[in-house]
């Protein structure tokens, strides 16, 4: 007995000695190696591990080199330094093909009816052609394109409303929504199943109180075919005509991709298919449009641990809801490629990207719609994407918030971070962009000379005096994106937009075309030549388009430099200085070798005197 | 004149003196030295944890609950507002507005974590010291709490909490901080008025508890 008693004292004595006391250097390193490779400090079981004789501080590093603590402080570096997200009021993206408005109007019962309806949907007939399906005529108010209804809404009949509309359960409600008889309403269950919420006490029918279970949708907008014909009417509108009766607006008149195709087929995500004919509808389920109301679409707003732990959401129209997802595709981006310790250079050069449901659906339907705009009158009405519809995953259904995919090859012009839309329009112009990345990956700034500027009528920046000292730099760079229109995504290809349009060229360029004037130089313009905008740098850059700006940064000797000096200034709270210098080159040396891994370069930091002395210790807190 | 002429004899006849001689003495070890490394690395004022951090610490330490959960826990009897009113404060970036994240503190962001702290250590308070939670199951007060507890039986105590907070263990910091902190536990014992929400020693602990949520080195590294 007193021999097992011995032995316990012994047992507890040892005990103790193995979890003696480190010296405060150690705890406090692990502290800091905890909050920058765990996302929080250590816990006490954590300490108390770090307190045992065999602990071993190098396998822990490593062991927290691919969890999701580091991958969200390394994504954080760069996260911070593009600033990818946007206000809401900054960017206007709602076009008319995929916004369905809605008005109420009285049904046969004399009760509230919502109705949803496109501005400007083709229909048959000339009295709604372009407007709401019923003519003021049949409900008793004008609905104009928008603001509130106008006069005194009247009775519906029963037949004519069957004949004009249609309920349609759609994707917003149901999860089988592409069956012929949707079943699995949305529910509060589906923050869980799809991490998708509505605020269900806006989803209701006029009364407040019934349960919203389908939408009522005028029967041209309810149309689920891929492809429609293309009418023209021959009908050409002048300011001079007069309203027809009972219309708000004039008939629309038919655009020149109408006139040239009458007859033919056209695929009804095209914006010169809801232009031009009347058999094109929003979709199964209208997976191809977005409710402008309710408002009870619920997005992230404060998210800093990420969209699964939100601080703050709030109930928003679908169009916004459907922009959160934007910046959230290029945070997923750069996650994959920290998470998978890809070549950095990846951010830049990669046609791959991450999406979601919301995501699939917008490059599916939404994002081609804002093409072509005036260039439909240079013959540009098929977009050449930047994200090509084909290799969106079909599977992901737009509610599908939480389920994120990898899309290996967006396309032939993809690249990076620089072809998304939110890169694209949180830097609007191709200088913004060329900045951006000038800035974030090369740590290279504009600093201006201390000239005088003068009036010039020079338009060359790269030669006007006090402006050369940065554009001689900034043009060249810019001019990688003149392919890319500036506030939006469409890509300008050679074929339509070659650099010098003879069809643009002109003597005189106050008489150039409003359609040339938007997409070629005036300044560069005579009788000869003409030049795409924002092409003058590097005619040739602009063929290359952002590919080649992503192979020109990622191949400057200036970019593995500005990865080390980002991740270590993060790492170590504090600017690199030039006593810093011979080691930043180690690390950048190794990190070339090593084939820009951000991993073994932070592992190295990590392991560092400079970061386990970086920062004064020696004043203590009381 | 005399003088004058008295200074240059003494002068001449000194500098005609024999030649001065110092002559070898015995060898003698040099007194033992102490090397000094110089640390020429560059240095900065400690960095601050990034408000990231700090949210998924307070989580944590709220029970590994959501932020919405937190915020419902935390909001009984005012104590929380809305996450919405502190998030900024704490120094986050708003990548909306470019809002840059914050690299110093401030007054707002203190008095900030000082409301957090506070929310945070009440309702611990509540859930595990009134609730006599096991041990086992407590994140913040992992320790038997002694009513007026004795200065050793308070050290352990606040051991568990320095280590939660400040990462070390209590004995590591500086001489007084142990001698400190029971002495604001007992302030507070002294001055609490009993019959409120919390009993004196409860009180006690929540403001030990919020002193080392808003110290220094919690929000330091």
């Amino acid at each position: 007995m007193s021999r097992r008693l011995a032995l316990l004292l012994v047992c507890l004595v040892l005990g103790r000695a193995a979890e003696a006391q480190r010296p405060l250097a150690d705890y406090r390193y692990f502290r800091a190696l905890s909050i920058d490779l765990n996302g929080r400090p250590p816990t006490r079981a954590e300490l108390a591990d770090l307190e045992r004789p065999d602990f071993d501080i190098a396998a822990w590093i490593d062991n927290h080199l691919s969890g999701r603590g580091y991958v969200e402080r390394v994504t954080r570096i760069y996260t911070d330094l593009l600033r990818l997200e946007l206000p809401d009021s900054s960017i206007s993206f709602a076009p008319r093909s995929i916004l369905l408005r809605w008005t109420s109007i009285l049904g046969p019962d004399g009760r509230p009816i919502d109705l949803y309806f496109r501005n400007g949907q083709r229909r048959a007939q000339p009295a709604i052609d372009g407007q709401v399906c019923f003519t003021a005529a049949e409900i008793g108010i004008q609905v104009p394109s928008d603001g509130a209804s106008i006069g005194t809404p009247k009775a519906v009949t029963r037949k004519l409303l069957e004949a004009r509309t249609v309920v349609v359960r759609p994707w917003w409600l149901y999860a089988d929504y592409a069956r012929p008889l949707p079943r699995d309403r949305a529910s509060a269950a589906w923050v869980q199943r799809f991490g998708y919420e509505l605020v269900w006490s806006m989803f209701t029918e006029p009364d407040g109180r019934t349960p919203m279970t389908g939408v009522r949708v005028c029967r041209e907008e309810a149309q689920t075919a891929e492809t429609g014909r293309v009418f023209a009417t021959g009908y050409v509108a002048k300011k001079a005509d007069p309203l027809l009766p009972g219309r708000l607006t004039r008939l629309p008149s038919d655009t020149p991709f109408a006139v040239a195709n009458a007859g033919s087929s056209v695929s009804c995500s095209l914006a010169v298919a809801f232009e031009s004919s009347h058999e094109c509808g929003c979709g199964p389920g209208l997976e191809r449009c977005l409710p402008s109301g309710p408002n009870g679409f619920v997005s992230p707003w404060h998210a800093p641990l990420g969209k699964d732990a939100t601080f703050f959401a709030a109930a928003r129209p679908a169009i916004l809801w459907l922009r959160a997802w934007w910046s959230e595709e290029a945070t997923k981006f750069i996650e994959q490629i920290f998470a998978g310790d890809q070549d950095v250079r990846l951010l830049l050069t990669s046609p791959a990207t991450r999406v979601n449901g919301p995501l699939a659906q917008f490059y599916r339907f939404f994002a081609n719609t804002t093409c072509c705009g005036a260039g439909t009158e240079l013959g540009y009405t098929r977009p050449v994407p930047l994200f090509d519809p084909a290799a969106v995953p079909t599977t992901l259904a737009p509610f599908e918030v939480s389920t994120w995919a990898t899309v290996e090859n967006r396309g032939e012009h993809a690249a990076g971070i620089l072809t998304m839309p939110i890169f694209l329009l949180k830097y609007g112009s191709q200088r913004q962009r060329a900045h951006a990345i000038y800035k974030a990956f090369m740590c290279r700034e504009f600093v201006a000379e201390t000239v005088k500027l003068e009036p010039s009528t020079e338009p060359d920046l790269t030669k006007r005096t006090g402006c050369a000292t940065c554009h001689r730099r900034l043009e060249p760079m810019a001019a990688y994106f003149a392919r890319v229109v500036e506030s939006g995504w469409t890509y300008l290809p050679p074929t339509t937009f070659p650099l010098s349009s003879p069809r643009c060229t002109a003597r005189d360029r106050a008489q150039m075309s409003p359609a040339c004037a938007t997409f070629y130089d005036p300044d560069f313009t005579d009788e000869r030549s003409t030049m795409l905008r924002g092409a003058y740098g590097a005619p040739a850059h602009a063929d290359a388009g952002p590919r080649g700006f992503a192979a020109e940064v990622s191949s400057s000797p200036d970019f593995a430099p500005c990865v080390v000096r980002n991740v270590a200034q993060s790492f170590l709270g504090r600017p690199l200085t030039s006593d810093d210098e011979r080691w930043r080159q180690e690390l950048s040396r190794a990190f070339v070798t090593g084939g820009y891994r951000i991993r073994a370069l932070v592992q190295a930091i990590v392991t560092s005197r400079q970061y386990r002395e970086a920062n004064d210790v020696m004043t203590e807190a009381r | 004149m005399k003088g004058i002429a008295f200074v240059a004899a003494c002068v001449l006849a000194g500098g005609c003196g024999p030649k001065a001689v110092i002559t070898a003495g015995p060898t003698r070890a040099l007194p033992p030295h102490r090397e000094i490394v110089l640390d020429s690395g560059p240095k900065a004022p400690r960095r601050m944890v990034p408000p990231e951090v700090f949210l998924r610490a307070y989580l944590t330490w709220f029970g590994g609950l959501s932020p919405g959960a937190t915020l419902l826990r935390a909001r009984e009897g005012d104590l929380f507002d809305q996450w919405t009113d502190y998030l900024a404060a704490l120094g986050l970036p708003d990548h909306h507005f470019d809002v840059p994240r914050a690299m110093q503190s401030n007054t707002v962001m203190l008095a900030a974590i000082g409301r957090l702290g506070e929310a945070l250590c009440i309702r611990s308070v509540e859930l595990e010291l009134r609730a006599n939670t096991p041990i086992a199951s407590r994140v913040i007060f992992a320790f038997e709490a002694t009513p007026q507890p004795t200065r050793a039986q308070f050290a352990a105590g606040f051991d568990v909490l320095h280590r939660t907070f400040l990462g070390y263990p209590a004995g590591l910091g500086p001489p007084q901080r142990l001698e400190r902190f029971f002495e604001l536990h007992q302030k507070v014992v002294a001055n609490h008025a009993a019959g409120q929400r919390l009993t004196p020693d409860e009180m006690a602990w929540a403001a030990v508890c919020t002193a080392l949520v808003q110290h220094p080195e919690t929000g330091l590294y």
